[in-house]
């Protein structure tokens, strides 16, 4: 019986599949039917998603049987995370694949693009419900491949073909750490079923060395996955393909590595190297891109590198060990970049909304302090009313005085400024609102998550020292930000833009060494460049007259 | 050895450049996208002269490929007679024998001979494609210089002129020298201060010869075309003002160090034989016109095709029977634009109500406008952007507390708004928003994808209450605002009054209601949205030009003063402010609250044709958009709320003939949505004063459009904007087409086909004008630029005779010819 039930979700992507298939066989014909029941799929997407996760919450955690071989197979776990995840997807989903049919409506390909796109959704919907670390696996490397051809949609495109190389690159490394670190777990502890590993884990409490040097490739893996410095590159530049295509992958795709984190938690939090690894990597990309974000004048770029950062972040949280948190911003961060992605034509509408006048800022030094107490007040305000213990809860704390410095940005704008005391009443009351939710949003997520991750423990001095220099940066940052009015860009501050608008030039150097400016390389894998313009286009419209 | 004599002197430097900018057409931003001829610049060359030219310079598409010409010929849409009209004369040696022509056109086979920059020779001999890399380069710098606050820290000089900060910048970017261009820093870094003599110093180092330089610098120029053009309108513009701007010649010495760099940073013995043998070939090709046997073929088969279309058009007008249907009196005059998607509506209106008479004016209604919305300091230029604004006014209400309650709450919610924006995006902060709001993007997600919310508001209305939305309107009162003059003076206004009314051909037979129709478009998160709201407002919405109209024409004062200059205006006649939204074909009417009661009934009879007419024209804008089942109309609007949508409607693709004429002339006919329709009398027309205007004003502007059609369809690469799915707006004020390459300019490839077909086929405009051709030619002679659009080709002029049927067809050199009668 509880087979059956695990399999209701499976039905989802193989909606999906089939879907695919159909697309591709009628791709040469006209794709109005097809279209038409596009949106019927997302849905039917979602309504699986709420009876998946109704059945978790009735049920609890449950795995499938194994089809397969020695507990590396196929087989589907319901709990509460996969469902989050799952849920997640299948919204976005729906939006993605509802935006594409009249986004690319008149493409001579886009049969074929729905295609990859619903095949690319199935696959990563397979990957989170995941029982096993065989299908782990398999459905790791079938995501990358699927963003492959969804990057190469426009094959005579030099950048995209670029793009693509970088990211091969990138991902095989991924997948080899990926595979390293599954081949350990599953020599010291005899099976890949992710419920045996984590009670096995969880009752030795302890890691022996295979699985410590375990989690030190998963951090690789999904260092890899989610485009850490410096492997960003490919990243910023899936701009090369549809707008949809850079929402499903910031929204769904690059997720891939907190989650791989969250989902190998019971590991990972006893590991320090891959927690202090998690905290150096994810908290210098994370300042680094979202620096870099600051520069950027083109509206998907910097939203690439606002990823970059997220994704940082996201791992950074995942080191402090609050997984619940790092979920929680994932999620979040998902349908926020997926709303820019496909929300990035407004720009102009934006920028031309900018023209109203507003009071200039004082640059009031003594102003702008008080707008950091004021955060800080309402931040011990509800870390008391929370009943948060500094030594216990010390990477909730960490996460918390991020917000609090983000916080003051807030109130800083109106506090600091020429404007009316309405403004700065009205941003204070933005300051207690967000914290608030914050707060009460972090809880909620670690209540649903709980059965899923690590009880939170005091962590080890070298994180506690690591993790005080992470937000001794961000802190510096976020002055450095608030004081912008007052610091003029002296010699110094001029170099200083101009390396970071070239993302430190890790990108041109990766550029390099995959030989962007040659048309063919990479034969082996066809990464070719199709010489030749809007050959498709050409092709249909002369039909056309033909048919006349 | 190959020398060539050198060019040093500063004097010859700058004439080079001068002349290299001269051929760049300006690019409006797209905060108000303006359509521009993109063949500007060339205009004094003959139509087939300047294909050759942009061809061999750049390798620029003239026309759309042979097949497609040979596919209208065997559907009978080009006729043999078109061929051989077009054979007739042609200046390619071609023999008039149609058969002939059509069994060579299978021989002859596309040469791909073009100039070879340094850049271009350098991706032949080292294998990489450093003309790529050159132009992304160049476009990464100029995206952050010409930022127009898209990003939030500031880190190009662009305090600087153009290429001191290219130079500050260049000199510590370490990106070329990352992929291989050995010193390039070190390279900049010795070059002259000012770039006339930098400009020398790479004239010198690169040696093209004389003849070969003006195909070079065209070829440069057209790499990037984009920026070009945007620096270009920097100069438009200050010239506009009477100021002095080089923005242009500093781009074009940006890429000449470039050339230079690339050449000492790579500097191989190979490369340097290759760009020995380049310069040859360019001096070969500045000296043969139509090298390219095929561009001559391609040529004289668009002069068939835009033959076959002439022929379509002025059948259609010359054998419709009489004209001149006596009328009485209208009871609405409703004045709409001349832009093309006026006709289908007005057609359509008509049809709604017999009794209404409409009339095609440009869209500003002769009010050049510079207009400051509420708690705005900056306005916005309403006038077609071959004018200066003459006056300022502000957008207000006529409750002045209200107003200042409006005011107050749109700054008090924009500064919280950026409040919010600096909390979204800041470093660091990004992530305190991202955890706790993130959550609330899953139902906007939705509402913007189901048209119930948009992604952000419209700019027009951001930040104001609907009943202020509602209830805005103009000031016309003359003040001077803290040392800004607003508002028009009374005697200014009645001068005003007076020749719009005249160029309307409207100074008798008045309505009880004249409607002033402005013309704007609904769209949803679409970058190219105001390129598709009226371009004789300066791509800004008609409203408040209509709305400034009917301020002035509804003053008592200027009443007066009418009457005294001849215009009888009887007290009955009530002017209206309206705007038609050519994305839903919604008419509003304007501040209805200040009709006279006494024209209650008219209005409500009014709303109801409006309505109607509405409903109608959608049905028909559907079919254009293979909407043919369920309900179309319901669909037709449902495109203007969403925002996957990328084609909302069709603009002006189609566009290819310029009516001026009174009404009845065309009132039978159906020009599908593809006609501009100027509303002209020219017996009413003492000294031909408002046909000068007409010819000087309207027809440069609608051929502008036609031409930014043609460019975008026949060469969507180099003139057009590329793949709208790709889209990435850059510094607020273009877009990319993906990561990287050049700002791109003219209509996205979504614009101009619909995935099956071209809905714009490429065609030059023809303009048929009821007028003596006398008349007109004095005027052509008078107006050298307008008649370089006539005589060398990039407009047909046609004449109607005062039955109402085209007789005559200008040949240039002030001739015309009789047109046979069918």
């Amino acid at each position: 019986m509880q087979n059956i039930i695990t399999l209701i979700p499976v039905l989802a992507p193989l909606l999906l599949f089939s879907y695919a298939l159909v697309a591709i066989l009628n791709a040469d014909s006209r794709i109005i039917k097809l279209k038409n029941t596009t949106q019927y799929l997302g849905a039917f997407g979602i309504l699986v998603a709420i009876i998946s996760a109704g059945l978790v919450t009735q049920y609890d955690t449950f795995q499938s049987a194994t089809i397969g071989w020695n507990e590396l197979g196929f087989s589907i776990r319901l709990d509460a995370l996969s469902m989050t995840m799952f849920t997640m997807i299948s919204l976005l989903g729906f939006i993605i694949l509802r935006f594409s049919t009249n986004y690319l409506d008149g493409d001579a390909r886009q049969a074929i693009f729905l295609a990859r796109l619903a095949t690319t959704i199935a696959s990563v919907e397979l990957l989170v419900l995941s029982g096993n670390l065989g299908q782990l696996f398999v459905f790791w490397v079938i995501t990358s491949v699927c963003m492959h051809y969804l990057l190469v949609f426009y094959r005579n495109r030099p950048q995209a073909i670029a793009a693509a190389r970088k990211k091969f690159i990138v991902a095989r490394l991924g997948d080899l750490s990926l595979f390293l670190a599954i081949v350990l777990v599953y020599v010291s502890i005899g099976s890949g079923d992710l419920a045996k590993i984590f009670e096995e884990v969880q009752n030795a409490g302890f890691l022996s060395v295979p699985l410590t040097w375990a989690t030190i490739f998963f951090v690789l893996a999904a260092v890899l996955k989610s485009a850490q410095f410096p492997t960003h590159g490919w990243l910023i530049e899936v701009v090369e393909t549809p707008t949809p295509v850079s929402a499903l992958l910031h929204a769904g795709l690059l997720n891939a590595g907190p989650f791989l984190i969250v989902r190998m938690g019971f590991l990972m939090s006893a590991s320090t190297t891959a927690s202090l690894m998690l905290i150096i990597i994810g908290g210098f990309t994370a300042m680094f891109a979202s620096v870099v974000y600051l520069t950027q004048p083109t509206v998907k770029v910097s939203l690439g590198y606002s990823s970059v950062a997220h994704m940082g972040f996201s791992l950074l949280v995942c080191g402090f060990g609050v997984y619940s948190a790092a979920i929680l911003h994932l999620v979040a961060h998902s349908f926020y970049k997926a709303h820019s992605f496909l929300s990035s034509g407004s720009t102009i509408d934006s920028v031309r909304a900018k023209r109203i006048s507003v009071p200039k800022r004082r640059g009031s030094y003594l102003l702008i302090a008080l707008s950091i107490a004021f955060s800080l007040a309402v931040y011990a305000i509800f870390c008391y009313l929370w009943g948060i213990q500094p030594q216990q809860d010390f990477g909730l704390m960490a996460i918390g005085a991020i917000i609090v410095m983000g916080l003051s940005q807030i109130l800083t704008q109106t506090l600091d400024s020429k404007g009316t005391v309405k403004a700065m009443l009205q941003s204070a009351f933005l300051v207690i609102a967000v914290a608030g939710l914050f707060f009460i949003l972090e809880k909620a997520a670690h209540w649903l998550l709980q059965s899923q991750i690590p009880q939170t423990n005091v962590p080890s001095m070298a994180i506690q020292m690591t993790s005080g220099v992470i937000v001794f940066c961000f802190v510096v940052i976020v002055l450095i930000q608030l004081a912008a009015p007052n610091l003029n860009n002296g010699k110094v501050g001029y170099m200083l833009g101009v390396h970071l608008r070239n993302g430190l030039y890790a990108n041109v150097i990766f550029d390099r060494l995959v030989g962007s400016l040659k048309s063919s390389k990479f034969r082996w894998v066809n990464l070719t460049i199709v010489e030749g313009e809007d050959f498709k286009r050409q092709k249909a419209s002369s039909l056309i007259i033909e048919k006349k | 050895m190959y020398q060539v004599k050198a060019i040093n002197t500063v004097a010859e430097v700058k004439k080079v450049l001068e002349n290299g900018v001269a051929k760049i057409a300006p690019l409006w931003s797209l905060e108000n996208f303006v359509a521009v001829n993109p063949y500007l610049g060339m205009s004094e060359k003959k139509f087939s002269d300047a294909m050759d030219f942009l061809h061999k310079s750049s390798n620029t598409k003239a026309t759309l490929p042979v097949e497609f010409y040979l596919a209208a010929i065997k559907n009978g849409v080009v006729s043999v007679s078109d061929i051989s009209y077009a054979l007739k004369g042609n200046d390619f040696g071609y023999s008039s024998d149609v058969e002939e022509f059509l069994e060579e056109i299978q021989m002859v086979k596309q040469v791909d001979d073009h100039v070879m920059t340094l850049a271009d020779v350098a991706d032949r001999s080292q294998g990489k494609k450093w003309s790529r890399f050159m132009v992304d380069r160049l476009s990464f710098w100029a995206s952050a210089y010409f930022d127009t606050k898209q990003a939030t820290w500031d880190t190009a000089k662009n305090q600087d002129s153009l290429f001191a900060a290219w130079k500050s910048e260049a000199e510590i970017d370490f990106s070329a020298e990352a992929m291989g261009l050995r010193d390039f820093r070190k390279i900049v870094k010795k070059l002259p201060g000012d770039y006339i003599s930098a400009a020398a110093q790479a004239l010198e180092t690169l040696n093209v010869p004389a003849e070969a330089l003006e195909l070079y610098i065209n070829s440069l120029l057209m790499k990037i075309n984009g920026w070009a053009g945007y620096t270009s309108r920097i100069d438009w513009d200050a010239n506009l003002e009477g100021k002095e701007s080089h923005a242009t010649e500093e781009l074009l010495t940006i890429v000449l160090v470039w050339e230079m760099c690339i050449k000492e940073s790579l500097d191989s013995e190979p490369l340097a034989q290759a760009w020995v043998q380049s310069k040859i070939s360019i001096e070969r090709l500045a000296s043969q016109p139509f090298v390219d046997q095929k561009l001559s073929q391609q040529l004289v088969l668009q002069e068939a095709f835009d033959h076959a279309n002439q022929r379509l058009i002025i059948d259609k007008i010359n054998s419709q029977g009489t004209t001149d249907k006596p009328k009485g009196k209208p009871s609405v005059q409703a004045i709409f634009c001349i832009d093309v998607r006026s006709e289908l509506y007005r057609r359509n209106l008509e049809a709604a109500n017999e009794s209404m008479e409409t009339m095609g004016f440009a869209g500003f209604f002769a009010f050049p406008i510079k207009y400051v919305q509420i708690a705005h300091d900056q306005g916005t230029n309403n006038c077609p952007v071959l004018l200066t604004t003459a006056y300022n006014i502000e957008e207000s209400l006529s409750d002045i507390d209200a107003e200042q309650n409006a005011v107050a709450d749109r700054t008090l919610k924009r500064q919280v708004e950026k409040a919010w924006y600096s909390f979204r995006s800041g470093a660091i902060s990004c992530f305190s928003f991202v955890s706790p709001v993130g959550m609330a993007y899953l139902p906007k997600l939705f509402t913007d994808s189901f048209g119930l919310t948009r992604p952000v508001p419209h700019p027009k209305e951001a930040g104001l209450s609907s009943a202020t939305i509602a209830n805005k309107s103009v000031r016309l009162d003359y003040k001077d605002n803290e040392g800004q003059l607003t508002g028009i003076p009374q005697e200014d206004r009645l001068k005003m009054a007076t020749s719009a009314l005249k160029a309307m051909s409207l100074t008798d037979n008045f309505a009880r209601i004249v409607l002033i129709t402005g013309h704007g478009a609904t769209t949803v998160n679409n970058p190219h949205a105001t390129g598709l709201d009226c371009g004789a407002c300066g791509g800004n919405s008609g409203e408040a030009n209509a709305k400034v109209a009917v301020a002035v024409l509804n003053d008592p004062k200027v009443r007066v003063g009418l009457k005294v200059s001849g215009i009888d205006l009887p007290e009955s006649t009530i002017f209206v402010a309206a705007l038609h939204d050519t994305t839903t074909d919604e008419v509003t009417l304007f501040n209805v609250g200040n009709i006279p009661s006494t024209h209650d009934q008219d209005v409500v009879e009014l709303t109801y044709s409006l309505k109607i007419a509405g409903e109608s024209a959608r049905k028909e804008r559907g079919t254009r958009m293979n909407i043919t089942k369920g309900n179309v109309s319901k669909k037709v609007l449902q495109r203007s709320k969403d925002w996957s949508q990328v084609r909302p409607e069709w603009g002006l693709a189609g566009c290819s003939s310029f009516i001026v004429a009174p009404r009845s002339r065309t009132s039978q006919l159906n020009f599908g949505g593809k006609a501009f329709m100027h509303s002209y009398n020219w017996e009413k027309d003492t000294e031909f004063a408002v046909l000068e205007l007409i010819m000087t004003a309207p027809m440069v502007v609608t051929s502008w459009i036609n031409l930014q059609y043609y460019a975008s369809t026949v060469d969507n690469k180099t003139f057009g904007s590329g793949n709208k799915t790709l889209h990435n707006v850059v510094g607020g004020l273009g877009v990319l087409e993906g990561f990287g390459g050049d700002l791109r300019v003219g209509l996205p490839m979504q614009s101009v086909h619909d995935g099956e077909k071209y809905q714009h086929e490429p065609q030059r405009l023809n303009v048929i004008i009821e007028a003596p051709i006398d008349a007109m030619s004095k005027i052509l002679k008078k107006h050298e630029s307008v008649r370089q659009l006539c005589d060398n080709q990039w407009i047909y002029l046609f004449a109607m005779n005062k039955h109402g049927k085209v007789v005559y067809k200008y040949i240039g050199n002030l001739e015309w010819e009789l047109l046979p009668i069918v």
